[in-house]
């Protein structure tokens, strides 16, 4: 089958000549759920940018449905490949011209029904939308940022640590509504999160950037048992040590 | 004025540079720079005008909007970030500012075809427009920076460029305008304008003077909202990448 998205030795300059990754060539299936791991600084973020089209691309390519970028009108890969980014920004005006910008940039029938049905999944059924957006608190703006994305139903999300302003609760609503979603609409998407139990939970397969380079690319169960590079597994020993000394405190 | 009474200006020199040097500022020599080379352009400007007058051949006019239009757009381009292509697109605001705004003064015969009108009211709009040029740049730059996160929002919900940034530009069009928009609810209030002042001095009758004050005024405020506007229009895409359609 062929695939959604190609990256084909996707490359960024830190600073010219200085790499902060290079050379890395992946794909995504469609309907793909991939958690993308690595520790701060890896340039995570940064690749989501580029793949949305919003950083520069130093070199390398990227081909969507069988077309490179430079073959697509740059707002219309946005619309199948959308990021939400970590800090949220509301559009000035209520949390409904939000929700309703998707389908005015586009010049079509707002779906009211379809918005609701995404703010209650984020669980955010309970919003008055003729609240001011900016009002809202940083857990509430990144669900509806959320919503407001899902409204483009497009093939493949890019989520920058989509939940990290969420209590617990919230963060598993979201998981169960995104993962449902996917399954219904058939999204794929990339995940970058630091939580090891959230990238188990809802990906299929784990991009792992190291060094630099994307250094494996496995499905999630055999990532976090059998880790196929030492910077993996000092990677998970890592990020598993501090929940191990807390458990030993208690 | 005669030559005595042109030499004894100098006094306003001397005190500033009297100032500066009590006030130990260190602007003695940018004060004798700039006293010198306004002495010298203007003096040229002066002669050259005499001359041009004196032909009043439609070349000469042509050639001195030319030479105003470029200055300018290199004025203005200097506040912009540097975009390549900026001065280009400054110098085509002006020049169909100018092109529009002198079209109407002709036509309408509001001013006569003749360089002593043409050139100086070609100057107070292009100068005004200069102006309006580079606030407008500047606070599309400010807006660059503070929009950011809602022009890249609106981009990663499938904008286009234009959307993305049509608040932005906005907001610095409505900016840039702000100062000649004032300007003339307080003219003749707060300041009596240069031009209305000088024709004055020199001896025409004050209601005259602010006839063609009237005219200036109006003009200026036209050919600021044109060049603002179309500068805008302009530039639009200069702040995106071609690659990939990116903020820059």
């Amino acid at each position: 089958m062929a695939p959604l998205l190609t990256l084909d030795k996707v490359s960024k300059y830190r600073k010219n000549p200085e790499w902060l990754f290079e050379g890395i060539t992946a794909q995504v299936q469609a309907g793909e759920r991939i958690a993308l791991l690595g520790t701060s600084g890896q340039g995570k973020s940064t690749l989501l940018r580029i793949v949305s089209l919003l950083g520069k691309l130093d070199a390398g390519a990227l081909v969507l449905q069988g077309r490179t970028s430079s073959e697509w009108k740059p707002e219309e890969w946005r619309r199948s490949v959308c990021y939400v980014a970590q800090t949220p920004i509301m559009l000035t005006g209520t949390v409904e011209r939000n929700l309703r910008a998707v389908s005015e940039l586009q010049g079509k029938p707002f779906d009211e029904a379809l918005a609701r049905r995404c703010m209650e999944g984020v669980g955010l059924g309970h919003i008055d939308w003729s609240k001011e957006a900016e009002s809202l608190s940083g857990g509430e703006k990144q669900r509806t940022a959320l919503a407001r994305t899902l409204l483009l139903r497009s093939p493949l999300l890019l989520l920058d640590e989509t939940t990290s302003s969420l209590d617990p609760k919230s963060k598993r609503q979201v998981e169960q509504f995104l993962s449902a979603w996917c399954s219904e609409e058939g999204t794929a998407f990339i995940w970058v999160t630091h939580d090891l139990e959230q990238a188990r939970q809802v990906s299929g397969r784990v991009w792992f950037m190291a060094e630099g380079r994307l250094l494996e690319q496995s499905a999630t169960e055999a990532f976090f048992t059998n880790p196929g590079s030492e910077q993996a597994r000092s990677f998970l020993d890592n990020q598993h040590a501090p929940e191990q000394e807390d458990a030993g405190h208690e | 004025m005669n030559n005595i009474a042109l030499a004894c200006t100098l006094v306003f020199v001397a005190i500033t540079t009297f100032i500066s040097m009590k006030q130990k500022l260190g602007l003695e020599k940018e004060i004798i720079t700039g006293t010198i080379r306004s002495a010298v352009q203007l003096l040229f400007i002066g002669f050259l005008l005499h001359f041009i007058f004196e032909t009043n051949h439609p070349i000469f006019i042509v050639l001195i909007i030319i030479s105003m239009i470029t200055v300018a757009s290199w004025n203005a381009g200097s506040r912009a970030m540097p975009v390549k292509g900026i001065r280009l697109r400054i110098a085509l605001a002006l020049a169909g500012t100018e092109a529009v705004t002198l079209a109407l003064l002709l036509s309408l015969r509001i001013i006569e075809a003749e360089p002593r009108y043409i050139i100086p009211v070609s100057g107070m709009i292009i100068g005004s427009s200069m102006i309006v040029c580079g606030l407008y740049l500047n606070h599309m730059k400010r807006e660059l920076e503070a929009s950011r996160g809602e022009i890249e929002t609106l981009l990663a919900l499938g904008a286009t460029t234009k959307q993305a940034i049509r608040q932005a530009v906005r907001r610095a069009v409505r900016s840039s305008l702000i100062p000649t928009l004032d300007g003339m609810k307080t003219v003749g209030l707060v300041q009596l304008p240069g031009m209305m002042t000088g024709m004055i001095v020199a001896g025409a009758d004050p209601i005259e003077a602010v006839r063609y004050q009237i005219l200036i005024v109006f003009a200026m405020s036209a050919s600021s909202s044109l060049t603002s506007i179309v500068l805008s229009m302009l530039t639009m895409r200069l702040w995106f990448a071609k690659d990939n359609g990116r903020l820059l």
